[in-house]
């Protein structure tokens, strides 16, 4: 009865338009006041609770604020042109750049539709212009920018974190290998695919134009250097490394590229201007810039930006806590745990049930939603059969990706529909049989788990355990 | 209806303190039946760390069992548990806790709305680094995570090191990395916490205290039925009991198995040096003295003997 | 003018709060990193920071549209369901602040009977939660606004924030960017 309750309010709640989070905060207090004897009070308590008493979810503000700097600079570009540079000579060569290029901004953002904007808009127009199929190159990029979520940092990983208790650095760190396996498999199906069709190479740039490129690129790829780092260096938990990560995304897009900002259109050096005096110049500029910055219009609609984005999550999670606190107080993922576990399941068998029912709400919800109603209760499941926390996170992160890509609620496919100019049903006969890639890809991760486990188990035999 | 007890902590249910919650449930369910009863929350599945207080304060839960920082805010009396090299063995922390002055405090915080029931015991503090600590002067500079405390703050800070606060979840970590150099805990928890996997030298040196308070609030308490308030009480001093019990047992096991494990190594002091961390932070009695009140420390003191 | 001046300073305020945490946590990694020590009181703020973040900002969530929610079926309704779902929606969105008001007045008036201090800086518990209250307050005087906005035909929905279309608008800034095109143009060149 209260599971109905509770599910039937939620559901109602969501079909006819309203915000998730409320709908969530909604459905959870009016079961609480149907069936329990708590208070109205502790319930304000709780939402309290969830916004001001958990430090590790503050990484998510901080790597949105992040990822907001580096979008809107010239970041992604000087990406794209690295990853050209390095892999566009080979036959098929600029969709596999493509997908290289998608995997290097995944490594800087935490988000799957902003790594498709970010790099579809120029790979898409390129391929075409040199002879590649659009709905080709369409669902590669649509495809390779579910990577966003998988390679770290990865907002979605940060949530199930939040929503098991499980390590966010041991998180980041299993996403490591399959993103880079996925990102490979692309390349591998590109090159056949390639090979097949007569697909275009480009020349190689020689090596002095790819170092060029790379060093050019090099701001945007420290970033990478720093998170990681600074996780794994000891300088910073994953919270503290996130914030770290804002402010040098804002120094990087601000005083570095100078693509937005009080800075914008500055020279690092004018034309004839003596070495000494453009370093006292800069010097100079740049300690004005601080001020400036807190008035310059761009600096301060990046920062509203990811405000708007922040705080809708950080709403959402808030209200999903007290969701997670209605169903532990009525013991609900206990029961449905019972009832499963009743089945005589074998773990196989409960993955293959997991996926589909994950599959299932990746048609309608965004990842977060989902992980954040479906974690807790499948969570203490898989315990049960002794999966292990990290594994079932790649899983789900793997299962959120290829909810990006079905319709009717499929982020990647809006974007790549935006920025192609094509309907939806175009999109999604473009994306299908690379999602077909993505399936397949799926079923590894689910039974074999060494490919989650590798890198944080390695990690540990490293330090000695 | 019986009445309803959520017993809420934010520890796993295999540790002393949730096996003392599941033994009162099983008490009270014996001896109470049809009157009240009681559920057992465990791993802060309600309410965490910062909010369990208030939410008994608010009348939704009935039991919790916080360590004794906890309530700094609350009466400063009970800062007198924090005080470095105060006890010398849990014996005499039991027999001060007992004495008329230990069981006065239980009271202390009635007018806050909260009544203590009794003292529940996890042992003493050893020091955890990730370089040997045999003399105040090697922790210098070193940075050490304390829980919320005053006291425990100027305990490290009277030997020269920088005591930082950071939330549980990110202690393991943060020890890991090498971000923090140490920290101080119980062999209990430095064991079930997987600390021991991350700090490589452990100095013996039952400095401190580290105990529970299990608490109700004023209001919950005092509109029981004397005789279900009486057969309630009894039956968390058995629980509490059974508790201390396995807190003593789990103590000694878990210091064995971080030898067993050869993870870390552990550091035993001579007199000597002992005497050295003794001069070094005995000075922050007197720094609280005014707060916790001399006679109060001057009794815990007398336990000693 | 003056609601111009209001909406800025909103604006600014939520910016700043976000800004402020990041400050916070970025100085103390400088701090224990660089200068070995810490600063004892700044967990404590910035987590009293992200509470008045999330739930002053949720109303400005509301005004801009920033919430996301399952839209794709009521927008296949004919316009009038549409705008009866959605009105039906706000008034459940009403009950919700309604409910939360009523708790968090009974939880923060509690706190103040009681009278405590927070952990780390001297100030009574209770001041910082009073965010329970402005931010559910604000919310409501949100959601009373678009219902008059739907109520009148000026919107039929919540304006949901669409990841999609906002990754979408950055694609088109990239695109106006002036040397978006380049880069494939030099390598064609060079054939
Ligand atoms: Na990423
Ligand atoms: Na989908």
């Amino acid at each position: 009865m209260t599971i109905a309750v509770l599910f039937t309010v939620l559901f109602g709640c969501m079909f006819i338009g309203m915000p998730i989070a409320i709908a969530l905060g909604l459905s959870s207090i009016t079961t609480i006041l149907l069936f329990s004897n708590d208070s109205l009070a502790s319930v304000a308590l709780k939402l309290f609770e969830a916004t001001s008493e958990h430090y590790t979810l503050l990484a998510i503000p901080f790597f949105i604020l992040s990822s907001a700097f580096l979008s809107t600079g010239g970041v992604a570009k000087r990406l794209i042109n690295f990853a050209v540079n390095s892999v566009g000579h080979i036959r098929g060569g600029l969709a596999m750049a493509s997908v290289l290029a998608c995997m290097l901004f995944a490594a800087v953002s935490g988000s799957s539709p902003a790594t498709v904007a970010a790099i579809g808009t120029i790979c898409i127009a390129g391929m075409v212009r040199s002879g590649y199929p659009q709905s080709f190159a369409a669902g590669v990029i649509a495809n390779a920018g579910t990577l966003g979520i998988l390679i770290p940092p990865s907002i979605v990983m940060l949530v199930y974190a939040a929503a098991t208790e499980v390590s966010a650095s041991r998180m980041f760190m299993a996403g490591f290998i399959p993103g880079l396996m996925m990102g490979l498999i692309l390349m591998i199906a590109i090159y056949i695919v390639a090979r097949i069709k007569g697909l275009p190479s480009q020349p190689f740039p020689g090596f002095g134009a790819l170092a060029r490129s790379g060093l050019i690129a090099l701001g945007g790829l420290m970033l990478i250097i720093i998170v990681l780092g600074s996780i794994y260096g000891g300088i910073a938990s994953p919270t503290e490394a996130a914030a770290v990560a804002a402010v040098y995304g804002y120094f990087i897009a601000v005083m570095g590229y100078r693509d937005i900002g009080p800075l914008r259109n500055v020279a690092w050096r004018n034309e004839g201007e003596a070495m000494p005096s453009a370093i006292v110049r800069n010097i100079g500029q740049m300690l004005l810039a601080f001020p400036k910055s807190a008035f310059d219009t761009e600096v301060r609609k990046v920062i509203l930006d990811a405000s708007k984005v922040s705080l809708m999550l950080l709403f959402i999670i808030a209200n999903a806590m007290l969701f997670a606190h209605v169903l532990t107080t009525e013991r609900i993922p206990h029961h449905i745990a019972e009832a499963i576990v009743s089945w005589g399941l074998p773990a196989w068998g409960f993955l293959i049930i997991m996926n589909l029912l994950l599959l299932a709400a990746g048609n309608f919800m965004e990842p977060s939603a989902i992980l954040l109603i479906m974690a807790p209760i499948l969570f203490p499941i898989a315990m049960q059969l002794g999966i292990d926390p990290i594994h079932l996170g790649i899983i789900m992160v793997v299962n959120m990706e290829i909810g990006m890509l079905t319709p009717p609620v499929g982020l990647n496919l809006f974007v790549t529909a935006g920025i192609t100019g094509q309907n939806m049903i175009w999109v999604i006969k473009a994306c299908l049989p690379w999602l077909c890639l993505l399936l397949g890809f799926l079923g590894l991760i689910t039974y074999v788990p060494e490919i989650s486990l590798f890198l944080p188990e390695y990690i540990d035999k490293l330090k000695g355990y | 209806a019986p009445i309803e007890i959520k017993f809420s902590h934010v520890v796993a249910e295999n540790t002393p303190k949730g096996q003392m919650a599941i033994k009162f449930k099983e008490l009270v369910a014996e001896r109470l039946a049809g009157k009240a009863e009681v559920e057992v929350y465990p791993n802060s599945q309600l309410f965490g760390d910062g909010k369990e207080l208030e939410a008994m304060l608010l009348g939704d839960i009935q039991f919790i069992a916080p360590s004794l920082s906890k309530f700094q805010k609350y009466t400063s009396s009970l800062q007198v548990f924090d005080l470095p090299f105060l006890f010398k063995n849990m014996e005499a922390v039991e027999k001060f806790q007992q004495s008329e002055a230990g069981q006065k405090m239980l009271m202390s915080m009635e007018d806050k709305g909260l009544i203590g029931l009794g003292y529940l015991h996890n042992g003493l503090k050893q020091l955890s680094a990730s370089e040997p600590l045999r003399v105040p002067s090697d922790a210098a500079g070193k940075k050490f995570r304390i829980m919320t405390s005053d006291v425990l703050q100027s305990q490290f800070e009277a030997v020269e090191a920088v005591p930082l606060k950071k939330p549980f979840s990110e202690v393991f970590t943060l020890l890991q990395t090498k971000a923090i150099d140490g920290q101080e805990n119980t062999w209990s928890n430095i064991y079930s916490k997987k600390f021991f996997e991350v700090q490589p030298y452990i100095t013996e040196s039952n400095h401190g205290v580290l105990d529970y308070l299990v608490v109700t609030s004023t209001e919950f308490w005092m509109d029981l039925d004397e005789d279900i308030r009486a057969e309630l009480k009894k039956a968390l001093d058995e629980a509490i009991a059974y508790g201390n019990e396995i807190a003593a047992k789990k103590g000694d096991e878990d210091r064995q198995a971080i030898i067993d494990s050869n993870r870390s190594e552990i550091i035993e002091l001579t007199d000597a040096e002992r005497q050295q961390w003794v001069d070094a932070m005995k000075p922050v009695w007197k720094q609280f003295e005014s707060d916790i009140g001399a006679d109060l420390i001057e009794a815990a003191v007398s336990s000693n003997n | 003018m003056l609601k111009k001046i209001i909406g800025q300073a909103e604006e600014a305020f939520i910016s700043l709060l976000l800004v402020s945490m990041t400050l916070l946590v970025f100085v103390e990694v400088v701090a224990r990193f660089g200068f070995n020590t810490g600063i004892h009181w700044s967990q404590e703020l910035t987590l009293i920071l992200a509470g008045w973040f999330v739930l002053f900002g949720a109303s400005y969530g509301v005004k801009v549209g920033a919430h996301i929610g399952v839209d794709v079926f009521v927008k296949l309704l004919p316009k009038k369901a549409y705008r009866a779902l959605t009105l039906l929606a706000i008034v459940l969105c009403l009950v919700y602040c309604g409910l939360f008001l009523a708790g968090s007045w009974v939880y923060v008036s509690k706190m103040y009977k009681i009278g405590i201090e927070l952990e780390d800086i001297p100030l009574p518990r209770w001041m910082p939660m009073t965010v329970l209250l402005i931010g559910l307050v604000l919310l409501v005087i949100r959601f009373l606004q678009l219902g008059w906005k739907v109520i009148t035909g000026e919107a039929d929905g919540f304006h949901m924030a669409d990841e999609a279309k906002e990754s979408l608008e950055l694609a088109k800034e990239l695109q106006e960017s002036d040397d978006a095109g380049e880069l494939y143009s030099t390598n064609k060149g060079s054939k």
